[in-house]
């Protein structure tokens, strides 16, 4: 996938509201595969998501798609698909009066056939024939999907779009969403539930405070932030004796122990770490019962960006 | 098209708002008659005045038009409906004109209804007059419409900046700085009346009929140009 051409360029975009800047200087590439975008509330997520599908101008830079500038030309939305995180429907229209309405503004040509393929690809047969207004929420995003799909596009851009949807939708939705993947199209989804992006995302695009704190796949990103320890647990049968061990390594930076009696290494490679310490435990004749590491889930990266 | 039109159609087409228009536009026709059945009759002009200049085209019209024309696409900015239009692969124009006509679908009736019944009912079935009459307020709906259409693209206090605009400058500026007049939808319409039928609503200074039209096409033009351009650099929501 990271060979394939770069099909959404985003080049030093920034964008003010008054003395407010909401994204600043971003600069990145988004290739056929999901790509998650990462950020706490107000960090410039959805305002990048505008720009990047026409709906706001940037205050200085340019957003290409497919190599054409994405702002005002309407042409190119026939091969973008956007769901928004707001998620008014037309509580008057039935669900398929309004994939069906979508799909019209869209020029599809064998719309009926389109609308039954959209419906079915979420799931909502039984339910299109009711008006929205009485869909629950996970039902109304997952006709706004079925709407946002109808015209076939090749770019999906998902702003939160597991809002609303219930165990059972989410894992629907995430197999969807892999399979329109598989399909090569581009995705670009946001969410704040990590561990959904950490498990959909081939490429994490991480925004802090309006700027691209970090991009690439997770652990490439995790790597990258080397300059902060990993946290590693050990749970042993003597853990004084390995602290006193282990504090020898030359790339561990400290060692506490847990009042439960495991070991917390701080470490800044922690590949050493995996090599060295079974060998020390097992020079000193100590059982290392498990060897978790603390903070290799996404949050914790995303919690080291904040802070920094 | 078809598609923006249908759904403006049924999104500004709710029972409670269908029911004020009615009631609105049946208040010109009860006052025509009312006047009639008193004692002294009135003359062309005090007709005019109170009937036709206050009622129909300074109150009932645009107060009409704009509930309507300001929800086209205002509604749709706040509740974040309106991406789903802008992100159509569709020249702007293709939205603006549908929405703009689907307004006037919506008030035209009305309006025209109410006025022809006004000027029935007021110059006892004279059909210049009367045609007159109803010309002259199917294009202030078509002047307002355009121009409130725009505002609700503008501004979500559209019906706010309407009101203010239809009262405070049209009602009450107009009224005595005659050059306020030039920037007055109402006295383009009420020229458009006295140019219609010059004989039945003589020796006023209105606008002659030519430049009525002239000017009217271009403030229905010009809002309507200005709604495709909003639309094309706007932040949509």
């Amino acid at each position: 996938m990271t060979d394939s051409t770069p099909v959404i360029r985003v080049d030093r975009v920034s964008r003010w509201f008054g003395s407010v800047v909401a994204v600043s200087e971003m600069t990145f590439e988004v290739r056929p595969g999901i790509t998650g975008l990462l950020g706490p509330n107000g960090a410039g997520k959805t305002t990048l998501l505008r720009m990047m599908t026409g709906l706001a101008a940037t205050s200085t830079g340019t957003v290409t798609v497919f190599g054409e500038p994405v702002r005002d030309n309407p042409p190119l939305y026939r091969r973008l698909g956007v769901m928004s995180e707001h998620e008014t429907v037309y509580g008057f229209m039935k669900g398929r009066e309004f994939v069906t309405m979508m799909g019209q503004l869209r020029g599809v040509e064998r719309l009926e056939e389109a609308v039954d393929r959209a419906i079915e690809r979420v799931d909502l047969t039984d339910a299109q024939h009711r008006p929205m207004g009485t869909y629950s929420r996970g039902m109304r995003q997952r006709m706004r999907l079925a709407a946002t799909l109808v015209h076939d596009p090749e770019i999906l851009v998902l702003d939160e779009p597991l809002n609303g949807a219930d165990p059972r939708q989410r894992v629907h939705f995430q197999h969807l969403l892999r399979q329109l993947a598989e399909e090569g199209r581009t995705i670009v989804l946001s969410s704040h539930i990590l561990e959904e992006v950490e498990q959909l995302a081939e490429t994490v695009l991480l925004v802090v405070n309006g700027k691209l704190a970090a991009s690439g796949g997770f652990r490439a990103i995790r790597a990258a932030l080397d300059q902060r320890p990993y946290h590693v647990r050990v749970v042993c049968d003597a853990p004084r004796r390995l602290a006193a061990l282990a504090v020898g390594i030359g790339s561990v930076e400290a060692v506490n122990l847990d009042p439960d009696g495991g070991l917390v290494i701080l470490s800044r490679r922690v590949l050493d770490l995996q090599l060295e310490l079974p060998r020390l435990a097992q020079s000193a004749g100590i059982s290392l019962r498990r060897v978790e590491p603390l903070d290799d889930s996404l949050e914790s990266v995303f919690g080291y960006l904040v802070e920094g | 098209m078809g598609s923006v039109y249908r759904l403006t159609l049924r999104q500004l087409a709710g029972r409670w708002r269908l029911a004020i228009m009615t009631l609105l536009a049946a208040l010109p026709v009860l006052t025509a008659a009312l006047i009639l059945r008193s004692t002294e009759a009135p003359s062309v002009a005090e007709f005019e005045t109170v009937a036709l200049s206050a009622l129909l085209a300074g109150s009932i019209v645009p107060l009409v038009v704009l509930a309507i024309a300001a929800a086209a696409f205002s509604n749709e900015v706040e509740d974040r409906t309106l991406a789903n239009l802008t992100l159509a692969p569709l020249p702007r124009w293709q939205i603006a004109v549908p929405k703009l006509m689907a307004v006037l679908t919506i008030a035209v009736p009305f309006a025209a209804v109410s006025a022809f019944l006004t000027g029935h009912v007021a110059f006892l079935a004279d059909p210049k007059a009367t045609v007159a009459v109803t010309v002259a307020a199917v294009a202030a709906v078509a002047l307002y419409g355009s121009a409130f259409t725009w505002l609700g693209l503008m501004t979500t206090q559209a019906i706010g900046v309407g009101l203010l605009y239809v009262v405070l400058w049209e009602g009450f500026f107009s009224g005595f700085v005659s050059g306020v007049r030039l920037l007055s939808i109402r006295h383009y319409a009420l020229a458009l009346m006295h140019g219609l039928d010059p004989r039945r609503f003589a020796g006023t200074d209105h606008l002659s009929l030519p430049a009525a039209v002239v000017v009217s096409a271009v403030v229905f033009g010009g809002f309507l140009w200005l709604s495709i351009r909003r639309l094309r650099r706007m932040d949509v929501p």
